[in-house]
């Protein structure tokens, strides 16, 4: 068979790795932008907070998550500058108390129980080992969403192809998993699971 | 190139070995079955702030502690409260899934409540003199039971029904246990009790089959199957020599001389020697204490030969009641009641506890007796009664928990209530109560009230894990830390008589038509069992499944049955279908009998069987 008779085949393979690794990785995801132009710099540099100001833990050692508006409009109960951003935030939500729709990066499936006290407090671990650099961003990137699962982009990782050669970045459980191990720890069914 | 069909072909077949070198299909793969786990139907558990409460698990009279993490108010995972003075932190395996029950495919959640209020009514209207309302109650000792003793002295001809009570035990007291077939490490008691107590006895476990509790103890000595008798006569013929004990009946001191060592030997297949030594042991590693499966009472006997009333065996006072109830109707035995006299039948099933066979209540029925029996499903009474009502679940109801056979001091403490039943549900002793109008609705406060006035006993907060005198509490905050989840235990009560035991023997009775000795092998479970406990427990292979039988082969040749065989099981309290497995495990004469519905309620009370081919 001449040479000429293998190109329909080639066509069809680069045409299809293409679309696989250049195209499926955005149309798996719909961006969804946040509510708010949310600035982590400015309230880490300028306000000189820290992730705990607002991402605490209670006095019963559950991790509160996402502040509230009343955590904000402690500080936000009238503009603080005068950049566009201040001002939608305080119309459309400070005024009317409305709490802001956050979309949480990092929020696992409705299956799995995190205990943030047990990784921070007792294995010492930073914010950052998880989540990155988020606290140094001046604005929130659009939070991408699975199209079929539902699950963030950030618990699958960066990479599409999230495989036992490329794990960085994920939080899922077997991305737990190897950074237990990876410690010796010991873990059952119930340690994490409702 | 030219548009052919051929090179459609090689262009779709390019396409799709290329789209398998990307994460394109695996991705989707991972993608659809994510996608599965939130598909409609599939409960999800809510999102919001996480909290522990806690409560007690009143599954079995166990009455365990427990800790539940919350989700928004949801419990969603539950354990036991290490500090507990009585439960010790152990949670069993059902009470670990108990939160999953009220959502329970099988439970009852609607039923004809009206309709049988009014049947009822009308039925004690017309009952006749020599007729009788009773309410047969699964687990006495509550204060529902007090509501259904009250409301039956209140109530012409009413009558109270309960199973006798066994003599509470001091588990804690004892050096030597000898288990005669009781299931001591199957649910038995309290299981953190005593898991807690056992470095300090040593398990003398007397059973023709390995159960769980043969496999822990410290020897099991493999008993020829229904021989436990003539081991026991054996053991006080060595024990009692030329002594005299008080108490025992002269039929059983007659016996015990036709059965020196020899012959209990030869009876039981127990050697001479190990018998001998094993009486040693009990007359020289006291306190001892001797249990028996059902209220045996040979174990009884026993127990009194080696001293045990007052030192094993206790006296258990019961949780102080208000004095205004203490005009009710006395406890009474199901056996005692007149054949055909009862014409209104009302049972609690909403609880676990020692459930009579319906060939037992049959009898007691008058002619057209309307029965109603509360219950979480049908699979119990509900089979035979006139109405079956549905009641809440665990954990969605507040009723106090009785204190287990191995508490040798009262308690009170009250169930966890952290979901909301379905509206359609009824409450026994509301609607017992309402029968005879007596008002209910604060019994649970009135009696805690009673117990803090008595100043006896302290109180067990879970959340700071410490216990304070109850006279040292205020009587609000009693009650509010009842309700968080506190265990009131009473003091023991030094200056109490030794516990009298039943020593009523039953009239010989060789059955030749039952020759299969019994062997439940699963421990007794609630009405209800988490969907996924029982999905993993049926998958496991550890356990024989539901509704199935396991016979020594020579036993499976001589009945015509072999493994896959679909047959019968018949005992004196009726006939049940099941599955056979031939297992050479299993001693022969000895039938091993699966949980399953049904099949307990007709094995409980009975102790031979036959395996028929259906």
């Amino acid at each position: 068979m001449r040479i000429s008779g293998y190109i329909p085949f080639a066509v069809g393979a680069l045409t299809a790795l293409a679309a696989g690794w250049a195209a499926f990785p955005h149309a798996i995801y719909q961006n969804r932008r946040q509510p708010v132009n949310f600035s982590h710099k400015v309230h880490t540099t300028t306000a000189g907070q820290k992730c705990d100001d607002c991402h605490s833990f209670r006095a019963d050692g559950t991790f509160a998550g996402i502040p509230t508006l009343d955590k904000c409009a402690g500080c936000h109960a009238a503009p603080m500058g005068t950049t566009a951003a201040e001002k939608d935030f305080i119309d459309r939500y400070v005024t009317p108390n409305r709490e802001p729709q956050w979309l949480a990066y990092a929020r696992q499936p409705e299956n799995v129980s995190f205990s943030h006290i047990t990784h921070v407090k007792s294995g010492g671990m930073k914010c950052e080992t998880c989540h990155g650099n988020e606290g140094e961003t001046d604005s929130l990137r659009p939070f991408q969403q699975d199209r079929i699962s539902g699950y963030s982009r950030d618990i699958w990782g960066r990479p599409i192809a999230h495989s036992a050669f490329r794990t960085e970045g994920g939080m899922k459980m077997d991305d737990c998993v190897n950074c237990h191990r990876s410690h010796g720890l010991t873990h059952s069914c119930l340690d994490c699971h409702k | 190139m030219t548009t052919t069909r051929r090179n459609l072909f090689k262009l779709a077949g390019g396409a799709t070995v290329g789209v398998l070198f990307t994460p394109a299909p695996w991705r989707l793969l991972t993608d659809t079955a994510l996608l599965s786990e939130t598909w409609p139907g599939v409960p999800v558990p809510r999102h919001g702030e996480v909290t522990f409460q806690f409560g007690n698990c009143s599954l079995c009279p166990a009455g365990c502690a427990v800790r539940a993490r919350s989700v928004a108010n949801q419990p969603v995972s539950l354990a036991g409260v290490p500090a507990h003075p009585l439960s010790h932190g152990a949670l069993c395996a059902f009470g670990i899934a108990g939160h999953h029950l009220p959502y329970h495919p099988d439970r009852l959640k609607s039923g004809p409540v009206a309709a049988a209020d009014a049947a009822v009514r009308t039925a004690l209207g017309q009952l006749r003199d020599t007729e009788r309302c009773a309410v047969l109650d699964l687990r006495p000792g509550r204060t529902a039971s007090w509501t259904y003793r009250r409301a039956m002295a209140a109530i012409h001809n009413g009558i109270y029904l309960a199973p006798l009570e066994p003599v509470p035990v001091n588990l804690a007291a004892a050096k030597t246990v000898l288990s005669l077939g009781a299931p001591l490490f199957d649910n038995w008691g309290t299981p953190g009790n005593v898991i807690a107590a056992r470095d300090h006895f040593r398990l003398i476990q007397v059973e023709p089959v390995e159960s769980r509790t043969a496999a822990m103890a410290d020897l099991w000595l493999p008993i020829r199957p229904d021989s436990e008798e003539a081991l026991v006569l054996g053991l006080a013929n060595l024990l009692l020599a030329d002594k005299k004990v008080a108490g025992l009946p002269a039929g059983f001191t007659d016996r015990v001389r036709e059965f020196p060592p020899t012959v209990a030997a030869s009876r039981s297949g127990i050697g001479e020697q190990q018998i001998a030594a094993l009486a040693h042991e009990l007359q020289n590693n006291g306190p001892a204490l001797v249990l028996g499966a059902n209220g045996s009472p040979y174990a009884a006997a026993l127990n009194l030969i080696l001293g045990a009333p007052g030192h094993t065996l206790v006296s258990r006072r019961e949780a102080p009641v208000p004095d205004e109830w203490k005009k009710a109707a006395p406890v009474s035995d199901l056996a005692s009641v007149r054949d055909g006299s009862i014409g209104v039948l009302l049972i609690d099933e909403s609880v676990t506890g020692d459930a009579p066979p319906w060939s037992a209540i049959q009898p007691k029925l008058a002619n057209k007796a309307v029965v109603v029996t509360f219950a979480w499903s049908k699979d119990g009474y509900g089979r035979q009664a006139t109405y079956t009502l549905p009641t809440a679940v665990y954990p969605e109801t507040v009723d106090d928990i009785p204190p287990a056979v191995d508490s040798p001091a009262a308690a009170f403490r009250l169930s966890a209530a952290w979901i909301a039943p379905p509206d359609g549900v009824a409450n026994p002793a509301d609607f017992v109560g309402a029968l005879a109008g007596i008002a209910v609705k604060d019994a649970l406060q009135e009696r805690a009230a009673a117990i803090r006035k008595s100043g006896r006993g302290s109180l067990f907060v879970p959340s700071s894990a410490t216990s304070t005198p109850a006279r040292d509490v205020k009587p609000d905050d009693f009650w509010k830390m009842l309700q968080a989840g506190a265990t009131w235990i009473d003091d023991v009560d030094a200056n109490a008589a030794p516990p009298k035991l039943d020593l009523a023997f039953p009239a010989e009775a060789p059955n030749q038509v039952l020759p299969l000795v019994v062997a439940v092998t699963e421990p007794d479970a609630p009405a209800l069992v988490s969907p996924l406990l029982s999905k993993l427990y049926q998958e496991s292979n550890l356990h024989l499944p539901p509704q199935s039988v396991a016979l020594h082969p020579s036993d499976a040749r001589s009945c015509g049955l072999e493994t896959g065989s679909h047959a019968r099981l018949e005992t004196g309290c009726g006939s049940i279908a099941v599955d056979v497995i031939v297992d050479p495990d299993v001693p022969p004469g000895v039938v091993e009998v699966s949980g399953g519905p049904g099949i307990r309620k007709i094995c409980g009370a009975s102790s031979r069987a036959r395996v028929v081919r259906s």
